[in-house]
């Protein structure tokens, strides 16, 4: 890896300052996916997702874009807030409004909170839509009964017919990544820096499983993370004589070929150099508020 | 459809055949029939509007300088130029809607603005241009105005003829100066010189004192903005731009004079000056001082801003 690159498959973004852009554009973050999530309280009615999901798909893409990230997003009903039915309802009516939209690469995250049956109905019929759209599923594993819902997560999946091949578990650890492997899903794990899991896990779980199937994401959001979780464990695998092949294929590849499949993913604009045109040098009212705008070549990795 | 709607129609999906997507305008042929077979649904409209990027090339449009000028010869004002492949499908399906039932575009418009993704709000804001009763979108071109995605901002305000025709004064004097703000080519936003006055000059000419009491430089096309009767206030602030080192603003300052019809000023600035200022002095002196000709002197997009301009901020 003379010029290290990544995809961070799993960052809401929404919930993060341009300092975090900056950093990341400036560790080596080139693509990233923010799925719908819930914004740390619940919301109370269906405007509310709309203009949040048409932030996803607009205001975030552009503010990613100034600092030389591709954005793209995963649209979806997150557990907790299925546990409000009667809103739940209406967000699903909209929901296919924005799933088919450019870049958006997945369903998701959905999946369990609780586990109710509210849960398992809002999850059921967006695996339903993902599969008549022939789309990519990003699941949210539990933080509580973890491996209890990764399983059933799986099952139900299954039982709907999704391609295991479109499949992505997230948060997984040392506990529940041998139900996934198995099921011929992607394993993605979450580097948080307190909490799940850390990268030094996430170093001793490729040595021993190697990473044929592993994503790796920072999850970042509102709450205590790191949006260059990525990039570190990258660095942490290599000095920890993890072969480059096997950290490309975690930090970028994998994440690449799983939500590639959404046809939404231009590999080669990819992979091209990245060309900042930012035009703010004279702007005050746009997310760069007098500082020399960065009009530069490749972003520095 | 109108002759009018017919002919912008069938311009892009010329342009389109031309530009070798013949996929895209199969696609287009099939959704448009669909539409005027009968009643289409609000939020079927803006489906058809997500789905078209499945179907549509994301490349620029590239339509040939004659066919440009055809363009402006269908509606003054429209340049198709920046236009993306995507784009141009997504304006058809709109026209193809405004066909369908008048009466009732301004709900159906409202909706896909509301589900609107960055691409779309594009496409939708570059189709204001050729509807019928504009004046019921109005309001939506200021909203146009107020966004802070650039691209958005450029699709809704420069190379269209609605602007000028239908915002209101504060609408339109807060795109110009919003343009000069975050740098957008003020030089694009069609119509300028015929609704350029006083009071957008005055508002330029407090943003040069506010920028230079900030140790800020000028954007070229500042200078744009001053015309008709020169003023004493316009004259010094041209003069200190002139006596200072950034030489596209002068550039800028220039062309302005010659706006202005400051022949002597610009004679003894001939006399002075060198290279590129020395150029546009020269064509400015030959009455080469249209909204155009800020064209040459706008900072270019993409361009690497000098180490001075760059600290200047
Ligand atoms: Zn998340």
């Amino acid at each position: 890896m003379d010029k290290a690159r990544f995809f961070d498959p799993h960052a809401h973004m929404t919930s993060r300052t341009t300092d975090d852009y900056e950093r990341m554009a400036a560790a080596g973050v080139r693509a990233l996916i923010e799925p719908a999530f819930w914004l740390g309280q619940p919301r109370t009615n269906v405007g509310s997702f709309i203009d949040y999901y048409s932030s996803l798909v607009g205001w975030e893409r552009f503010r990613a874009s100034q600092f030389g990230i591709t954005h793209y997003c995963a649209i979806g009903l997150n557990s907790k807030e299925a546990n409000d039915e009667g809103l739940a309802r209406e967000v699903l009516e909209i929901l296919p409004r924005f799933a088919l939209k450019e870049g958006v690469v997945a369903i998701g995250e959905i999946g369990y909170d609780e586990i109710t049956e509210a849960e398992e109905k809002a999850y059921q019929w967006q695996l339903q839509f993902a599969k008549d759209h022939d789309m990519v599923v990003m699941v949210h594993s539990p933080h509580r009964d973890k491996k209890r819902g990764i399983i059933r997560s799986l099952d139900v999946a299954k039982e709907i017919g999704i391609d295991m091949e479109k499949l992505v578990i997230d948060h997984n650890n040392e506990e529940t990544v041998e139900d996934v492997l198995d099921a011929g899903a992607w394993a993605a794990f979450t580097i948080y820096p307190h909490t799940k899991m850390g990268s030094q896990r996430m170093v001793d779980l490729t040595k021993k499983y190697g990473a044929e199937r592993f994503i790796v994401d920072s999850s970042c959001d509102w709450g205590v993370s790191d949006p260059l979780s990525v990039p570190k464990t990258a660095k942490m695998m290599l000095d920890q004589g993890v072969s480059p092949e096997a950290v490309e294929q975690a930090t970028w590849g994998n994440a690449a070929k799983a939500y590639g499949y959404s046809g939404q993913i231009d590999m080669d604009a990819l992979g091209e150099a990245v060309v900042v045109d930012q035009r703010e040098l004279f702007s005050d009212n746009s997310v760069l508020r007098g500082q020399p705008a960065r009009v530069d070549g490749e972003v520095p990795n | 459809m109108t002759e009018h709607l017919q002919g912008v129609d069938q311009w892009i999906r010329d342009a389109l055949v031309v530009g070798g997507h013949s996929k895209a305008v199969e696609w287009s042929d099939a959704e448009i029939r669909r539409a005027s077979g009968g009643e289409l649904s609000d939020a079927s409209f803006a489906q058809t509007l997500s789905l078209a990027s499945r179907f549509a090339p994301r490349g620029r449009l590239e339509p040939s300088a004659e066919a440009c000028e055809a363009a402006a010869g269908l509606l003054e004002g429209w340049n198709p130029e920046r236009w993306t492949g995507l784009e141009a499908v997504r304006v058809r399906w709109v026209l193809a809607r405004a066909a369908a039932d008048a009466d009732s575009l301004p709900g159906a418009i409202e909706e896909a603005f509301r589900f609107a993704d960055e691409g779309e709000l594009c496409a939708l804001y570059r189709s204001l241009q050729f509807l019928p009763g504009p004046e019921r979108f109005a309001w939506r071109a200021g909203e146009g105005c107020r966004t802070n995605m650039m691209s958005v901002f450029e699709a809704n305000g420069c190379d269209t003829a609605f602007p000028v025709a239908h915002l209101d004064d504060v609408g339109w004097r807060q795109l110009c100066v919003k343009a000069l703000f975050s740098g957008a080519p003020l030089w694009r936003v069609s119509g300028f010189d015929q609704r350029v006055d006083a009071e957008l000059g005055r508002m330029a000419l407090d943003l040069v004192e506010e920028r230079r009491a900030a140790g800020r430089s000028i954007t070229p096309e500042l200078w744009m903005c001053l015309r008709g009767e020169p003023t004493p206030r316009a004259l010094v602030a041209l003069d200190a731009e002139l006596g200072g080192d950034d030489e596209l603003s002068s550039c800028g300052a220039a062309l302005a004079l010659g706006r202005l019809g400051c022949q002597d000023r610009l004679r003894v600035l001939e006399a002075s000056s060198s290279g590129r200022l020395l150029e546009t002095t020269r064509s400015a002196l030959a009455g080469h001082h249209a909204q155009a000709a800020f064209g040459a002197v706008s900072i270019p997009e993409g361009a690497t801003p000098t180490p001075e301009q760059a600290s200047a901020d």
